[in-house]
């Protein structure tokens, strides 16, 4: 029986001498003939009829799909998972991810180039390799051109081919037989898998032993613990003994203007409601009104305050005569300087909103008074 | 065998014409003759010992001795990172007005010395120079290796170092994407790829030699991992066939890469609206001062490489000439780009603008500009004169200059611009400490760390590309097709 053959192999001191081999052995009814070169000798491909390398669809094709898809993932998140408006730009504004494009495209692109060529056209790695076993492996990646004869369909008449080699003038012909391989089975898979499987277990426990054993430094500790002053901190730097300043006398802070009237019907009359009459001023109203007013005086400002019998005062009915009658004015002059148990509203409620309040109060009170037209 | 000194010298040339055809060598006229790229006894079995012992025989002590001091160097860099991590930012001079210090013009510095090797091998290559093959792997070497250095600032100064990841766009559980507006982004997709892709190519031209490495090394354990790397390759003329083609394709990829990098992070700036940054010449700016800092770099490099590991027959003087001329070229360039720039902001009647050139200059910092002018377009003026561009000594001066002019350009472009902005109110010093210093210099240690253990471990010459110059110079000594690939 004959042994398994990988072909039978020459080799040559140059690549001309190499070039000019192939047809000699080609002419006497070899085909199948592989060249091993150490460098890339240009006209063999001809020589040998190699088809041109289809790479270059693979790295178009690809190349491609990795610019779309970059595209695809900017506008997606751009635009549908996490709109980010900066500097008043478009959301879908397109030219700014052609930076990204360009990145990603080339990145798919040069790793389709590589690893295609290496995984895909040349079958690498192939550790197998029965020329990895000839004793020409060693000058073939140095200084020697080796040319191969393939057996084909009906095998491989050896002392032909031995004949044929001489004649063209080979040196060192050597019969490189095929490797007997065995195909990874069930049990080397298992293994590998197990392996693996091991490594990360022993990976995993020992991190998770290492952080518990080593507590955690923490690092850039001055940026957690940098000198400051907290807002209601004393502090010795100023006079006052104080951390924060109170502002200067006199000084007015933006959009806050101070109520002058000393008494609530000096306000009533003075004050006037400069809101226009929108939707929107009383939705904002009843959402300042059920933050700032409605714990004390109910939601529908009926005066029954959801605080416990801790809390002593009792809050007044809006809803009574003596309010409804009263201007609006008035209320705001109550609102910004408070009456009696009722707190002052000035520094945490602007005044908009303390009109967008009134507003809403009027309505509460209309809700509950309503004239028989107003219901349908 | 072959003998640079004793070429057949052609006869006179019969006619003045410039035959450029293969086989036209006799008629070649000698006044335009160019000395072989490959010099004195060479064969392709040589350069293979020659390069398999750099790698194999045990390194002289001068090696230990500089590789020792070079670690030690890198060790002082990533004690400072450490403790700048524990101690806060504060620990370095950025600060309001200038909130980019070394860290970024280091980064935007190593970035540039880290053009080189694409620059070289990959544009090069596509231009057809036979000169870039001796000296592509060490030049791809000190790509990654810069990009290794430039990589690290960033990282550190994000502020939180331990949270680099949220640099990149994945899905996380604060529902959060990256802003793809902003050119910080652009500059983290361009800075990542270009580094895996320089990884790639290098790799990929050590194949065959590492194939080669794996047959002839004596040590089973690297001829173990030789033979792992090498992949099993064995030279068949199919998988060469695609394997050029592969490199063909990587070359023209990475080209556009090359040229958008440093375009990209010139946008850090450009986008802004600091004056000084705020031009349009930025990106071709940034792409030229990247090229020119690189190949100063790479001079650098082989200017001792070439002497101390005795390449002088593969990387000739002819080699140190053309990279030379190289950096002559891209000096004048640079020169251009800063009267442009200078230019640009004069005609702009914008008065910050104007005020921050003169600046440069003139300004409180004046030493910053005038040493950048004088390193990168004075200095290197030297190499107009043919004996300068061979002489060690003189392109040694020269390189490191340009070397330490664009590190100053760097510092001119950030902290001079930054600490003077449109609101003098704001206006502020810049001072750096010691611990910046310390993080600067560690990079130079970790970066000759890695290039001497590479010089001393790894093929240091594309064997492959340069086993065909060899063959090429013997069948046509005296080498008119030059440019002609194989
Ligand atoms: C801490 C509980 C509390 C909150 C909160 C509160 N009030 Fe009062 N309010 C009172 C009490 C108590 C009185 C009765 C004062 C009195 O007569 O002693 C009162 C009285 C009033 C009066 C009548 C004043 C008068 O002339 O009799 C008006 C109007 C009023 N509140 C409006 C509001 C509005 C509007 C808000 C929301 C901004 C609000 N209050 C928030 C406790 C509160």
């Amino acid at each position: 029986m004959l042994e398994p053959l990988f072909g039978v192999l020459a080799l040559f001191p140059s690549a001309d001498a190499l070039l000019k081999a192939i047809p000699q052995v080609k002419e006497r009814g070899f085909t199948r003939l592989e060249a091993y070169t150490p460098y890339p000798v240009h006209g063999i491909d001809e020589a040998l009829d190699l088809p041109k390398s289809k790479l270059g669809i693979l790295v178009f094709i690809l190349a491609s799909l990795g610019a779309i898809c970059a595209f695809l993932f900017e506008w997606w998140t751009s635009t549908v998972s996490y709109p980010l408006l900066t500097a008043g730009k478009a959301y879908n504004g397109w030219q700014a991810w052609v930076p990204v494009m360009l990145e990603g495209t080339i990145l798919v692109g040069t790793f389709t180039a590589a690893l295609g060529m290496l995984f895909v056209f040349n079958r690498l790695p192939f550790f197998g390799n029965p020329m990895l076993r000839s004793k020409a492996v060693d000058e073939i990646t140095r200084d020697k051109f080796a040319l191969v004869i393939r057996p084909g369909d009906g095998g491989l008449d050896t002392s032909a081919a031995i004949a044929a080699l001489r004649a063209a003038g080979g040196q060192a012909i050597e019969v490189v037989p095929a490797p007997h391989y065995r195909r990874a089975g069930l049990a080397w898979w298992a293994k590998v898998t197990a392996g693996i499987g091991a490594a990360c277990l022993v990976a995993g426990y020992g991190t998770a032993w290492a952080i518990r054993t080593f507590p955690t430094t923490k690092p850039m500790v001055e940026m957690e613990n940098q000198p400051r002053l907290d807002a209601q901190a004393p502090d010795t730097f100023f006079a006052s003994g104080r951390g924060m300043q109170l502002p200067p006398v006199g000084t007015v802070p933006r959009a806050f203007m101070p109520v002058l009237a000393t008494n609530p019907d000096q306000g009533g009359k003075a004050l006037v409601d400069p809101l226009p009459v929108t939707a929107r001023v009383l939705e904002r109203g009843r959402q300042q009104f059920d933050i700032h007013c409605a714990v004390c005086h109910d939601k529908l400002g009926t005066g029954k305050p959801w605080l416990d019998s801790t809390y002593e005062a009792q809050p007044t009915d809006l809803q009574s005569s003596t309010i409804r009658d009263a201007s609006d004015g008035y209320l705001y002059w109550v609102i910004s300087k408070g009456f009696a148990s009722m707190p002052a509203y000035a520094a945490d409620i602007s005044p908009n909103d303390r009109w967008a309040i009134i507003r809403y109060v009027r309505a509460l009170e209309r809700s509950q008074d309503a004239p028989a037209r107003d219901v349908k | 065998m072959f003998e640079a000194t004793e070429l057949p010298l052609p006869p006179a040339p019969a006619s003045k014409r410039r035959r450029r055809r293969r086989g036209s060598d006799e008629s070649f006229p000698e006044s335009l003759r160019v000395e072989p790229l490959v010099q004195g006894d060479a064969s392709l079995g040589k350069l293979d010992d020659h390069v398999r012992n750099l790698s194999e025989a045990k390194p002289p002590r001068s090696w230990y001795v500089a590789l020792a001091i070079t670690s030690l160097v890198g060790l002082i860099g990533v004690t400072a990172v450490g403790y700048m991590v524990y101690e806060g930012i504060g620990t370095m001079g950025n600060n309001v007005p200038v909130v980019w210090g070394f860290l970024i013009i280091n980064f935007v510095f190593w970035v540039g010395i880290g053009h080189a090797g694409t620059l070289i091998s990959v544009i090069l290559y596509l231009f057809r120079q036979r000169w870039r093959n001796a000296i592509s792997r060490t030049a791809e070497a000190v790509t990654v290796f810069a990009f290794v250095c430039a990589m690290m600032f960033p990282a550190v100064h994000v502020g939180r170092p331990w949270l680099p990841h949220w640099l990149f766009a994945y899905p996380n559980e604060r529902r959060l994407w990256v802003n793809f507006r902003s050119p910080l982004i652009w500059d983290v997709c361009a800075v990542v790829t270009y580094f895996s892709v320089s990884v790639l190519f290098w790799y990929l031209g050590l194949i065959p030699d590492f194939a080669s490495l794996r047959s002839r090394v004596k040590s089973k354990v690297k001829r173990a991992v030789f033979g792992f790397m090498s992949l099993g390759w064995v030279g068949n003329a199919r998988q060469w066939l695609h394997y050029e083609k592969a490199y063909l394709l990587l070359a023209g990829l990475t080209t556009t890469l090359a040229l958008s990098v440093h375009s990209i992070v010139s946008m850090d700036f450009a986008s802004s609206m600091v004056p000084g940054w705020h031009m349009t010449i930025f990106p071709p700016y940034f792409v030229v001062g990247a090229a020119f800092s690189g190949f100063a770099g790479v001079v650098l490099v082989f200017a001792f490489v070439r002497t101390a590991m005795k390449l002088e027959n593969y990387i000739t003087m002819r080699h140190m000439d053309l990279l030379n001329r190289t950096v002559l070229f891209l000096s004048c360039v640079m020169t251009y780009a800063y009267l442009m720039e200078g230019f640009t902001a004069w005609f702009s009647s914008d008065s910050f603008n104007r005020y921050i050139f003169a600046n440069y200059v003139f300004g409180d910092q004046w030493w910053a500009g005038s040493l950048t002018i004088f390193f990168n377009c004075v200095l290197p003026q030297l190499l107009w004169f043919p004996k300068f561009r061979r002489s060690v000594p003189v392109m040694v001066l020269v390189s490191a200059g340009v070397t330490l002019g664009m590190w100053l350009e760097r510092y001119t472009i950030i902290v001079l611009s930054l600490h003077r902005d449109y609101l003098p109110s704001s206006w502020g010093t810049y001072l750096p400490t010691p611990i910046d210093f310390a993080i600067l210099l560690g990079s130079v240690g970790i970066f000759l760390t890695l290039l001497l253990l590479f010089l001393r471990k790894m093929p240091i010459i594309a064997t492959w590309e340069v086993k065909a110059d060899i063959v090429h110079y013997q069948t046509h000594p005296s080498g008119p097709m030059e440019a002609e690939h194989a």
